[in-house]
């Protein structure tokens, strides 16, 4: 009987998922949610959706602050450039989704890369601080640009369209969304097996360090700003498929600092950290303010003491977490995985 | 209006309790053959940065549902709320509109709690869900039964509101003017309007300011005001802060320029509260107001209605609703008004049977909300008057009629 995780081939060490439990347990969860449409009202699809959105942004930022340690505040804005690019290629030149989607990533990638050539120079807060400014100044240049992004009225699109089929029932839009968000964040698993994904870790470790072993920081930090910026620009994109109305305030600092507490809380420098920190994120306010609700049929009044009442219990949950698992909730999730590995020789 | 007072107004609607008692046999078929009950979904700021706001228009519902249930329904059917907090979110706001519409899919109307929720439900609204929609919102581009069938606006738009201000400037002779608003969607619905409509009316933009929603570094912004020296100033795009801070800042500068104001910055309450600190400085300031105020209920039996109402069921009434309240109330009091016809009319209660019984609203008797009978064009209400605020007796009182755009 092997407990632990014993690895008895090289194959078996490069596996992503190395137990049977593990791979069971990422095939159960695909199954729930391929099933969850059969389940889910327009409500549920729409969270789901909502939240496959957050796991691609927040994993883009996890490539850049979890694995290569450039932390960002510009998360909010480089979505809403991918958002606006898609917008814009879509409603005023009629692009469809099989360009306007690649459209947006390389756009975003594009100015990732600009706003992370001064990371060559600054680390650490002055680099957040820069990242901040470009967020604050992303957004001015939308609301600015009235002729191209409809400035602060917004712009609409219609909906996405796959082989004539629209996208535009909520199921549809999961459809679309889920699988995309799987392969992310599948992509983000892979590229850790990598030597570029090696590279982000050793800059994060210590980037005079990797630089004395041969690695480039002005090509692997942009390397990490640019796919960063690209799965932003992805999230941005379906975003606006989504939604398909956009105004500036929707990807505010506001956003970007609830992309950085989810990663936080979900877990920095892992794979399911910021799926775990989307689900934390989407789902958390949304049965709070369920739970808020439950008595409105009885007295209606009631929702003006329980609303401000979950904020505080949100915030409490996230100083929660910080205290208590400062690894985030991927952490317990290990823990979880360890104990059931060990069986039945853990304590 | 006048002709009616709170008696026969409250005789009225008992009589349509009494007939709603007597029975569904006597309502059209076509209720008979709906829901058990009307549900109205909502969702207000309850939290964020327009709680105040929220959690004073949101009893503007509650009290809506209860008195028209205790009066019998709609059409002898009760209406069931379904209420969320929004937190100002708009994307939290359409998740509440289809948690709402998951629990009832024939939702029969909602309340959105701001212009970017309404934009952001627009698209889905027109194509699936065609819920007749009201909002805190009195944007320009909502009212418009072309792009946005299913979504109106309870009052005139800020651009209505400018038309109005900008004449009641050139009637008082005003030359120099200029606009302070918010660096918002909000704050600037109505400027390229209020520009063109300027120039019309022979009166030079002076100036323009630019803020901050809230948190505005205001002595900044009335220095660069007092340098242009207009004569009047029209603000916009602000609920609870900023528009007091520069009144008294300009006062406090000598500044003897005249200070306007639109819907959202007109509530006494936070006049009074302003005045509290900053004394007489507010003392002149105007702006348009669609509705009455509640104090000015004398000729308003739908305000000694819920005045009445108020003192009966809230124990903590002050005797004085807000005009945010007032803003709540009459939406739905609209909506109502579009179901009724809808019934009486033995249509089924949908969207689109909904939007065209709102367009067909014609010199309906708001019960004093409105000073002039109500007639809905591009579904918005295009009427209101100029009030101007007295720090003496901490009352906003008309400076002019009641005027149509």
């Amino acid at each position: 009987m092997y407990i632990g995780s014993a690895r008895l081939s090289y194959r078996a060490d490069e596996a992503i998922w190395q137990r049977p439990a593990h791979r069971g347990s990422v095939a159960a969860l695909l199954l729930a949610l391929l099933l969850l449409p059969l389940f889910g009202n327009d409500y549920t699809l729409l969270l789901a959706g909502q939240l496959c959105i957050y796991v691609i942004a927040i994993t883009g930022l996890n490539l850049l602050t979890g694995y290569t340690g450039l932390i960002s505040l510009g998360q909010g804005a480089f979505m809403g450039i991918g958002a606006y690019a898609t917008a814009v290629l879509a409603s005023r030149y009629g692009l469809p989704i099989w360009i306007t989607f690649p459209g947006a990533m390389a756009i975003t990638a594009l100015a990732g890369i600009a706003v992370g050539l001064p990371s060559l120079r600054v680390r650490g807060l002055y680099l957040t601080i820069a990242t901040l400014a470009a967020n604050v100044i992303i957004i001015f240049i939308i609301r600015k640009m009235e002729w191209l992004t409809g400035g602060d009225r917004g712009i609409s699109v219609t909906p996405a369209s796959i082989f004539g089929v629209p996208i535009q029932a909520e199921l549809a839009k999961y459809l679309l969304i889920m699988p995309i968000a799987a392969i992310f964040v599948l992509f983000a698993q892979n590229l850790f097996r990598t030597k570029v994904g090696r590279a982000f870790i050793a800059i994060r470790e210590q980037d005079y360090s990797a630089e004395i072993l041969g690695i480039s920081l002005l090509r692997y930090k942009l390397t990490a700003f640019a796919l960063g910026s690209a799965y932003a620009g992805a999230a941005g994109c379906l975003w606006t498929y989504f939604f398909t109305a956009l105004t500036p305030n929707q990807f505010d600092l506001g956003l970007s600092i609830l992309f950085l507490a989810a990663l936080i809380v979900g877990g920095m420098g892992t794979v399911l950290g910021p799926v775990f920190g989307a689900v934390f994120v989407v789902l958390v306010p949304e049965v709070l303010r369920s739970l808020a609700s439950l008595a409105t049929p009885y007295y209606p009044m009631a929702l003006q003491a329980t609303a401000p009442l979950t904020e505080i219990i949100y915030g409490l949950l996230i100083i929660g977490f910080l205290i208590f698992e400062p690894m985030g909730l991927t952490a317990l999730w290990n823990r979880f995985w360890r104990y059931i590995d060990r069986w039945p020789f853990t304590r | 209006m006048k002709n009616q007072s709170r008696r026969s107004f409250l005789k009225n609607t008992g009589a349509a309790a009494g007939l709603t008692a007597l029975g569904s046999a006597g309502f059209p078929a076509i209720v008979k053959a709906q829901a058990k009950e009307w549900v109205l979904g909502a969702s207000m700021p309850l939290t964020g940065p327009y709680a105040m706001a929220g959690a004073l228009g949101m009893p503007g519902i509650i009290d809506f549902i209860a008195m028209t249930n205790d009066s019998g329904g709609i059409g002898g059917k009760p209406i069931r709320g379904i209420m969320e907090d929004s937190g100002y979110v708009p994307s939290r706001s359409l998740a509440n509109f289809k948690k709402a519409y998951a629990e009832a899919p024939d939702m029969a109307g909602y309340f959105g709690d701001s212009t970017g929720f309404m934009k952001l439900l627009a698209p889905e609204l027109n194509d699936r869900y065609k819920v007749l929609t009201g909002s805190t919102s009195f944007a320009s581009e909502l009212a418009n039964p072309g792009t946005n069938p299913y979504q109106y606006v309870s009052g005139p738009t800020y651009q209505d509101m400018f038309g109005i201000l900008l004449q009641h400037i050139s009637e008082q002779g005003g030359k120099r003017l200029a606009f302070v608003y918010s660096d918002t969607e909000f704050g600037k619905d109505p400027i390229p309007y209020g520009r063109k409509r300027a120039a019309e009316l022979g009166i030079e933009v002076v100036h323009e300011e630019i803020t901050k929603p809230a948190g505005a570094e205001v002595q900044t912004h009335v220095a660069q005001l007092r340098r242009a020296d207009p004569d009047f100033v029209i603000m916009h795009g602000y609920v609870t802060g900023v528009w007091p801070a520069i009144i008294a800042t300009a006062r406090a500068f000598g500044m003897e320029t005249k200070f306007l104001g639109t819907f959202w910055a007109m509530e006494k309450v936070i006049a009074d509260k302003a005045s509290a600190k900053v004394g007489e400085a507010l003392d002149g300031y105007m702006g348009v107001m669609p509705y009455r105020y509640f104090y000015d209920r004398a000729d308003a039996p739908a305000y000694q209605a819920l005045d009445a109402w108020n003192k009966e069921h809230n124990e903590k009434y002050p005797g004085y609703l807000v005009t945010w309240y007032l803003e709540v109330r009459i939406t739905l009091d609209l909506w109502h008004q579009a179901m009724e016809a809808t019934i009486n009319a033995d249509k089924p209660v949908n969207g689109d049977n909904l939007a065209a019984a709102l367009k067909g609203i014609r010199n309906w008797d708001s019960g004093g909300f409105f000073g002039k009978p109500v007639t809905v064009e591009s579904h918005k209400i295009a009427q209101g008057r100029v009030y101007a605020y007295n720090a003496g007796n901490k009352l906003f009182l008309p400076v002019s009629d009641w005027l149509e755009v």
